[in-house]
């Protein structure tokens, strides 16, 4: 029993401490290609908040994950610009999610 | 007769200014771009003009620039990043409806989301009606890929305007808000001219269009006058889409150049946009 109440308030604090969570605020993300066989991707929220932890999967044009990584603390990630079709998925949770098809990430 | 003397070189300075057409009006230095809020980066065209901007009809000479920067911030905690821009300024002539004034242009690439807020410290001018100086020191907030940044924070300027609404997301009819700053502390009932840029800056050309957008019912409808409150604080509903100019007149540190008076002004530019 008290293990169980210790749970749930364990989850509730978890709950409340994430970022993304019941905000009124949305994700943005934006990438370019550097030219330089890479790309990188640029991600925030529109009140401002850090996307630092957030996590960035690369996903080839049949849907399989590439890279699956996470934001830096500038809010940035790199990758290596795969071969063929390929799409980004910004993944902020719940109603937080942007998908962007390679093809438009240009210079 | 001393005293009559005297009425009658007011009326004749009066007839004067009100036959100048120039005169009455107030100037604004313009940071000029045809976009506040930009989808993602791109090379952004720029026009420093010193001008009347409801009425269009004269520009005044601008001197070479003593600063012109950029400060660039992702994100709340992101680190303000400051690039100096003067080497990419190049001189050009504006054309006004009624003269052309040496202005200059300004090409930047800007990539990553954020806000970028870009400053200007102009030579003094000498008005010569006046025979004092002035100088606008102007600020415009520009961003990209809508990730706020620091458009609420000040650049430290001699004098400036803070925003207190994001100065690039203003639907047409929002208030504007601002504070006005000296040396970093708000300057109580501070005087701001308020000015609609009435004819379309024309970058192809660089100059301003003749069509006007609207017309004054009234002189006094032209430069508008608001006072901001013990706060330094000020409040203005845009009433039409399109850039609008607030200046805080002779709010800065500096009351004196090359021994004459001088007015350092701060200056603002934010864009309303109407609701669709």
């Amino acid at each position: 029993m008290r293990l169980k109440m210790k749970m749930v308030l364990a989850i509730a604090a978890m709950v409340l401490a994430l970022p993304a969570a019941a905000q009124a605020h949305t994700a943005l993300c934006t990438c370019f290609d550097n030219a330089d066989g890479t790309i990188t991707c640029e991600g925030g929220f529109s009140d401002g908040s850090s996307a630092s932890g957030v996590s960035l999967i690369v996903k080839d044009g049949g849907g399989k994950v590439i890279e699956q990584g996470a934001m830096d603390k500038t809010s940035k990630y790199t990758f290596k610009k795969p071969e063929g079709a390929y799409f980004v998925v910004f993944e902020a949770g719940e109603g937080h999610k942007i998908e962007i098809d390679g093809k438009k990430i240009l210079e | 007769m001393q005293h009559k003397k005297t009425v009658a070189g007011v009326l004749a300075a009066l007839a004067l200014a009100l036959t100048l057409p120039g005169l009455a009006l107030a100037h604004f230095q313009m940071i000029y771009t045809p976009e506040i809020a930009l989808d993602k980066g791109g090379e952004v065209d720029m026009r420093l003009v010193f001008t009347h901007p409801f009425e269009a009809g004269h520009s005044m000479d601008m001197g070479a620039p003593e600063q012109f920067f950029m400060v660039y911030q992702k994100g709340g905690e992101g680190e303000p990043q400051k690039t100096d821009l003067k080497a990419g300024l190049a001189p050009i002539v504006w054309k006004s409806l009624g003269n052309t004034g040496k202005a200059y242009t300004f090409k930047q690439k800007l990539r990553s989301p954020g806000d970028y807020v870009f400053a200007l410290v102009p030579a003094p001018y000498l008005e010569p009606e006046e025979g004092a100086y002035m100088q606008q020191i102007t600020k415009l907030v520009l961003n990209v890929g809508g990730i706020p940044g620091n458009w609420d924070k000040p650049l430290g300027l001699p004098a400036e305007i803070v925003p207190l609404a994001k100065p690039y997301g203003l639907y047409t009819g929002n208030v504007f808000v601002g504070q006005v700053l000296s040396e970093g502390k708000p300057v109580p009932n501070a005087e701001i001219e308020v000015e609609y840029l009435n004819h379309a800056a024309n970058m192809a050309t660089n100059s301003f269009d003749k069509k006007a957008a609207v017309a004054a019912p009234h002189d006094c409808f032209i430069t508008q006058a608001i006072k901001a409150d013990a706060n330094g604080v000020f409040v203005y509903a845009m009433p039409k889409a399109g850039w609008w100019g607030f200046a805080a007149m002779g709010v800065g540190p500096v009351k004196e150049f090359q021994g004459k008076a001088m007015s350092q002004d701060a200056l603002i530019w934010v864009k309303a946009v109407d609701m669709k």
